[in-house]
Protein backbone atom coordinates (compact mmCIF):
# COMPACT_ATOMS: atom_id res chain seq x y z
CA UNK A 1 0.00 0.00 0.00
CA UNK A 2 1.47 3.34 -0.97
CA UNK A 3 2.22 6.01 1.61
CA UNK A 4 -0.42 8.25 0.09
CA UNK A 5 -3.14 5.62 0.47
CA UNK A 6 -2.05 4.87 4.04
CA UNK A 7 -2.21 8.51 5.04
CA UNK A 8 -5.62 8.83 3.41
CA UNK A 9 -6.98 5.83 5.31
CA UNK A 10 -5.55 7.09 8.59
CA UNK A 11 -7.16 10.51 8.00
CA UNK A 12 -10.52 8.97 7.23
CA UNK A 13 -10.31 6.73 10.29
CA UNK A 14 -9.39 9.68 12.53
CA UNK A 15 -12.23 11.75 11.15
CA UNK A 16 -14.66 8.89 11.72
CA UNK A 17 -13.50 8.49 15.32
CA UNK A 18 -13.81 12.24 15.93
CA UNK A 19 -17.31 12.40 14.50
CA UNK A 20 -18.34 9.39 16.54
CA UNK A 21 -17.01 10.93 19.76
CA UNK A 22 -18.59 14.32 19.08
CA UNK A 23 -22.01 12.87 18.42
CA UNK A 24 -22.19 10.43 21.33
CA UNK A 25 -22.14 11.74 24.88
CA UNK A 26 -24.13 9.77 27.41
CA UNK A 27 -24.76 10.42 31.09
CA UNK A 28 -24.21 8.14 34.07
CA UNK A 29 -26.40 8.52 37.14
CA UNK A 30 -26.28 7.47 40.76
CA UNK A 31 -29.18 7.36 43.19
CA UNK A 32 -30.22 5.46 46.33
CA UNK A 33 -31.07 1.82 45.69
CA UNK A 34 -33.88 2.16 48.25
CA UNK A 35 -35.37 5.61 47.63
CA UNK A 36 -36.86 7.26 50.69
CA UNK A 37 -39.19 9.48 48.70
CA UNK A 38 -42.65 8.00 48.17
CA UNK A 39 -43.78 8.87 44.69
CA UNK A 40 -47.40 8.87 43.73
CA UNK A 41 -47.18 7.67 40.16
CA UNK A 42 -50.08 8.14 37.77
CA UNK A 43 -51.08 5.77 35.01
CA UNK A 44 -51.11 7.67 31.73
CA UNK A 45 -52.61 7.57 28.27
CA UNK A 46 -50.23 8.27 25.38
CA UNK A 47 -51.01 9.44 21.87
CA UNK A 48 -47.91 8.99 19.75
CA UNK A 49 -47.81 10.67 16.36
CA UNK A 50 -44.09 11.36 16.26
CA UNK A 51 -42.56 7.90 16.59
CA UNK A 52 -39.10 9.30 15.94
CA UNK A 53 -39.30 11.60 18.96
CA UNK A 54 -40.88 8.88 21.10
CA UNK A 55 -38.02 6.58 20.18
CA UNK A 56 -35.48 9.13 21.36
CA UNK A 57 -37.09 11.08 24.19
CA UNK A 58 -39.57 8.94 26.07
CA UNK A 59 -41.76 9.87 29.06
CA UNK A 60 -41.12 7.28 31.74
CA UNK A 61 -43.79 8.21 34.25
CA UNK A 62 -45.78 10.98 35.92
CA UNK A 63 -45.63 11.77 39.61
CA UNK A 64 -48.31 14.00 41.17
CA UNK A 65 -48.49 15.87 44.45
CA UNK A 66 -50.26 18.82 46.04
CA UNK A 67 -48.18 21.75 47.24
CA UNK A 68 -48.93 23.68 50.42
CA UNK A 69 -50.86 26.28 48.41
CA UNK A 70 -53.32 23.54 47.47
CA UNK A 71 -52.22 23.56 43.85
CA UNK A 72 -51.63 20.39 41.87
CA UNK A 73 -47.98 19.74 41.08
CA UNK A 74 -46.76 17.26 38.52
CA UNK A 75 -43.38 15.84 37.68
CA UNK A 76 -42.76 14.01 34.42
CA UNK A 77 -39.67 11.89 33.99
CA UNK A 78 -38.36 11.69 30.46
CA UNK A 79 -35.49 9.57 29.31
CA UNK A 80 -33.21 10.02 26.33
CA UNK A 81 -33.00 6.56 24.81
CA UNK A 82 -30.35 7.63 22.32
CA UNK A 83 -26.66 8.20 22.89
CA UNK A 84 -26.64 11.79 21.69
CA UNK A 85 -28.02 15.11 22.89
CA UNK A 86 -31.66 15.66 21.99
CA UNK A 87 -33.60 18.90 21.78
CA UNK A 88 -37.29 19.00 22.46
CA UNK A 89 -39.98 21.31 23.75
CA UNK A 90 -42.83 20.58 26.10
CA UNK A 91 -45.92 22.33 27.30
CA UNK A 92 -48.38 21.56 30.11
CA UNK A 93 -52.07 22.33 29.63
CA UNK A 94 -54.36 22.46 32.62
CA UNK A 95 -58.05 21.57 32.90
CA UNK A 96 -60.65 22.20 35.55
CA UNK A 97 -62.94 19.60 37.14
CA UNK A 98 -65.28 19.85 34.14
CA UNK A 99 -62.49 19.17 31.70
CA UNK A 100 -62.44 22.75 30.45
CA UNK A 101 -59.03 24.08 29.55
CA UNK A 102 -57.63 26.83 31.76
CA UNK A 103 -55.91 29.48 29.66
CA UNK A 104 -52.77 30.54 31.46
CA UNK A 105 -49.35 31.98 30.71
CA UNK A 106 -47.95 28.95 32.52
CA UNK A 107 -48.89 26.85 29.50
CA UNK A 108 -46.01 28.17 27.45
CA UNK A 109 -43.67 26.03 25.36
CA UNK A 110 -40.44 25.28 27.16
CA UNK A 111 -37.31 24.24 25.29
CA UNK A 112 -35.12 21.61 26.88
CA UNK A 113 -31.98 19.71 26.08
CA UNK A 114 -31.32 16.19 27.32
CA UNK A 115 -28.01 14.36 27.24
CA UNK A 116 -27.69 10.87 25.84
CA UNK A 117 -28.98 8.34 28.34
CA UNK A 118 -30.10 11.08 30.72
CA UNK A 119 -33.32 10.97 32.71
CA UNK A 120 -34.78 14.40 33.24
CA UNK A 121 -37.56 15.60 35.55
CA UNK A 122 -39.94 18.18 34.15
CA UNK A 123 -42.12 19.88 36.75
CA UNK A 124 -45.15 22.08 36.63
CA UNK A 125 -47.53 23.63 39.12
CA UNK A 126 -51.17 24.29 38.32
CA UNK A 127 -52.12 27.94 37.78
CA UNK A 128 -55.09 27.80 40.18
CA UNK A 129 -56.72 25.52 42.76
CA UNK A 130 -59.44 24.78 40.22
CA UNK A 131 -56.96 22.94 37.97
CA UNK A 132 -57.62 19.22 38.49
CA UNK A 133 -56.30 17.67 35.33
CA UNK A 134 -53.53 18.21 32.84
CA UNK A 135 -52.07 17.21 29.48
CA UNK A 136 -48.42 17.36 28.48
CA UNK A 137 -47.34 17.88 24.88
CA UNK A 138 -43.93 17.14 23.43
CA UNK A 139 -42.45 18.25 20.12
CA UNK A 140 -39.09 17.72 18.55
CA UNK A 141 -36.84 20.78 18.05
CA UNK B 1 -21.23 40.67 -31.68
CA UNK B 2 -24.77 39.52 -31.83
CA UNK B 3 -26.15 38.85 -28.42
CA UNK B 4 -28.90 36.31 -28.35
CA UNK B 5 -32.08 37.46 -26.63
CA UNK B 6 -32.16 34.19 -24.70
CA UNK B 7 -29.11 35.37 -22.73
CA UNK B 8 -31.32 37.92 -21.03
CA UNK B 9 -33.89 35.33 -19.97
CA UNK B 10 -32.28 34.47 -16.57
CA UNK B 11 -32.02 38.19 -15.78
CA UNK B 12 -35.67 38.70 -16.62
CA UNK B 13 -36.66 35.79 -14.42
CA UNK B 14 -34.72 37.08 -11.39
CA UNK B 15 -37.29 39.65 -10.27
CA UNK B 16 -40.03 37.05 -10.56
CA UNK B 17 -38.06 34.54 -8.51
CA UNK B 18 -37.09 37.11 -5.86
CA UNK B 19 -40.64 38.36 -5.71
CA UNK B 20 -41.79 34.80 -5.12
CA UNK B 21 -39.59 34.57 -2.01
CA UNK B 22 -41.72 37.18 -0.27
CA UNK B 23 -44.32 35.99 2.21
CA UNK B 24 -47.36 38.06 3.08
CA UNK B 25 -47.90 38.92 6.73
CA UNK B 26 -49.38 36.02 8.65
CA UNK B 27 -49.79 34.86 12.21
CA UNK B 28 -47.39 32.23 13.45
CA UNK B 29 -47.76 29.80 16.28
CA UNK B 30 -45.34 29.45 19.18
CA UNK B 31 -43.11 27.00 17.37
CA UNK B 32 -42.31 29.28 14.48
CA UNK B 33 -41.66 32.55 16.25
CA UNK B 34 -38.38 34.27 15.52
CA UNK B 35 -35.83 34.61 18.23
CA UNK B 36 -33.52 37.52 19.01
CA UNK B 37 -30.45 38.18 21.10
CA UNK B 38 -32.48 40.30 23.49
CA UNK B 39 -35.13 38.71 25.72
CA UNK B 40 -38.34 38.11 23.79
CA UNK B 41 -41.96 37.93 24.85
CA UNK B 42 -41.63 34.14 25.10
CA UNK B 43 -38.57 34.51 27.33
CA UNK B 44 -40.47 36.81 29.67
CA UNK B 45 -43.40 34.39 29.72
CA UNK B 46 -41.06 31.53 30.58
CA UNK B 47 -39.30 33.46 33.33
CA UNK B 48 -42.55 34.78 34.77
CA UNK B 49 -43.97 31.24 34.88
CA UNK B 50 -40.87 29.76 36.47
CA UNK B 51 -40.64 32.50 39.08
CA UNK B 52 -44.29 32.26 40.10
CA UNK B 53 -44.10 28.47 40.24
CA UNK B 54 -41.08 28.78 42.51
CA UNK B 55 -43.04 31.20 44.68
CA UNK B 56 -45.97 28.76 44.92
CA UNK B 57 -43.67 25.88 45.81
CA UNK B 58 -42.13 27.87 48.64
CA UNK B 59 -45.51 28.52 50.25
CA UNK B 60 -44.47 32.10 51.05
CA UNK B 61 -47.79 33.57 49.92
CA UNK B 62 -49.69 31.31 52.34
CA UNK B 63 -48.08 33.07 55.27
CA UNK B 64 -49.84 36.31 54.40
CA UNK B 65 -52.07 37.83 57.10
CA UNK B 66 -54.65 38.46 54.36
CA UNK B 67 -56.16 36.00 51.94
CA UNK B 68 -55.65 36.79 49.11
CA UNK B 69 -52.39 38.55 49.83
CA UNK B 70 -51.96 42.23 48.96
CA UNK B 71 -48.90 42.31 46.75
CA UNK B 72 -47.15 45.29 45.32
CA UNK B 73 -45.07 44.57 42.23
CA UNK B 74 -42.18 46.97 42.60
CA UNK B 75 -39.52 47.98 40.18
CA UNK B 76 -37.56 45.38 38.27
CA UNK B 77 -34.33 47.14 37.50
CA UNK B 78 -32.47 46.77 34.23
CA UNK B 79 -28.83 46.26 35.19
CA UNK B 80 -27.79 44.94 31.79
CA UNK B 81 -25.67 46.65 29.21
CA UNK B 82 -28.74 46.99 27.00
CA UNK B 83 -31.17 49.83 27.04
CA UNK B 84 -34.37 47.81 27.18
CA UNK B 85 -37.11 50.31 27.10
CA UNK B 86 -39.47 50.39 30.04
CA UNK B 87 -42.04 48.52 28.01
CA UNK B 88 -39.93 45.38 27.96
CA UNK B 89 -39.36 45.34 31.72
CA UNK B 90 -43.00 46.17 32.28
CA UNK B 91 -43.86 43.19 30.12
CA UNK B 92 -42.21 40.89 32.65
CA UNK B 93 -43.98 42.60 35.55
CA UNK B 94 -47.27 42.35 33.69
CA UNK B 95 -46.90 38.64 33.08
CA UNK B 96 -46.01 37.98 36.71
CA UNK B 97 -49.01 40.01 37.89
CA UNK B 98 -51.29 38.19 35.45
CA UNK B 99 -50.24 34.74 36.66
CA UNK B 100 -50.44 35.74 40.32
CA UNK B 101 -53.85 37.36 39.99
CA UNK B 102 -55.24 34.44 37.99
CA UNK B 103 -54.10 32.10 40.76
CA UNK B 104 -56.38 33.82 43.25
CA UNK B 105 -53.53 33.97 45.75
CA UNK B 106 -52.87 37.70 45.41
CA UNK B 107 -54.35 41.08 44.67
CA UNK B 108 -51.83 43.28 42.93
CA UNK B 109 -51.38 46.95 42.33
CA UNK B 110 -51.51 47.89 38.65
CA UNK B 111 -51.09 51.66 38.62
CA UNK B 112 -49.08 52.11 41.79
CA UNK B 113 -50.33 53.57 45.02
CA UNK B 114 -53.57 51.59 45.14
CA UNK B 115 -52.23 49.23 47.81
CA UNK B 116 -51.00 51.40 50.65
CA UNK B 117 -50.04 48.62 53.07
CA UNK B 118 -48.97 45.63 51.00
CA UNK B 119 -48.41 42.26 52.66
CA UNK B 120 -45.62 41.62 50.20
CA UNK B 121 -43.51 43.54 47.73
CA UNK B 122 -41.96 41.91 44.69
CA UNK B 123 -38.84 43.49 43.28
CA UNK B 124 -35.70 42.52 41.48
CA UNK B 125 -33.29 43.14 38.70
CA UNK B 126 -31.98 41.76 35.46
CA UNK B 127 -28.23 41.47 34.98
CA UNK B 128 -26.31 40.05 32.08
CA UNK B 129 -23.10 38.25 31.26
CA UNK B 130 -21.51 38.45 27.86
CA UNK B 131 -18.98 35.98 26.46
CA UNK B 132 -17.38 35.85 23.04
CA UNK B 133 -15.48 33.04 21.43
CA UNK B 134 -14.37 33.81 17.92
CA UNK B 135 -17.47 34.55 15.88
CA UNK B 136 -19.76 33.13 18.53
CA UNK B 137 -21.32 35.44 21.10
CA UNK B 138 -23.26 34.37 24.17
CA UNK B 139 -25.53 36.56 26.24
CA UNK B 140 -26.87 35.29 29.55
CA UNK B 141 -29.64 37.28 31.19
CA UNK B 142 -30.03 36.61 34.89
CA UNK B 143 -33.38 37.47 36.41
CA UNK B 144 -33.25 37.97 40.18
CA UNK B 145 -36.49 38.44 42.10
CA UNK B 146 -37.25 38.80 45.80
CA UNK B 147 -40.46 38.82 47.77
CA UNK B 148 -40.29 40.84 50.96
CA UNK B 149 -42.91 41.13 53.68
CA UNK B 150 -44.17 44.27 55.37
CA UNK B 151 -41.09 44.29 57.58
CA UNK B 152 -38.75 44.17 54.60
CA UNK B 153 -37.75 40.58 55.32
CA UNK B 154 -37.09 38.41 52.29
CA UNK B 155 -39.57 35.52 52.39
CA UNK B 156 -38.77 34.23 48.94
CA UNK B 157 -35.99 34.69 46.41
CA UNK B 158 -35.05 33.05 43.18
CA UNK B 159 -32.88 33.49 40.15
CA UNK B 160 -33.49 32.24 36.61
CA UNK B 161 -31.37 32.51 33.48
CA UNK B 162 -31.96 32.82 29.78
CA UNK B 163 -28.95 32.27 27.53
CA UNK B 164 -28.81 33.31 23.90
CA UNK B 165 -26.10 32.58 21.38
CA UNK B 166 -25.42 33.95 17.96
CA UNK B 167 -22.72 33.32 15.40
CA UNK B 168 -21.63 36.18 13.22
CA UNK B 169 -21.19 35.43 9.53
CA UNK B 170 -17.74 35.27 8.04
CA UNK B 171 -18.45 38.17 5.71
Amino acid sequence: MSTHNSLFLISVASLAVSLFQCGCSTMNTLEPAQPVAQRQMLSDKRVITDTSLYGRVRPVGINVATVSTGFLQIQVEVQNLSSSVQLFAYRIEWFDANGMIIHTLLSTWIDRQIQGGETLSLTGIAPTETAKDFRIKFVSK
Amino acid sequence: MKIKSRSYLPLLLCPLLLGGCATPAHRVDDQRKLNSIAPTTDDYALIAGQMVQSMFESGALDKSPHKPANLCVGKIKNDTRYQFDDLNINELSKKIRTILNQSGKTITDVTGGAITEPDFTLSGKIIDKYVTQGRRKQHTYIFQLSLTDSQARAVWEDEKEVTKQETKPLF
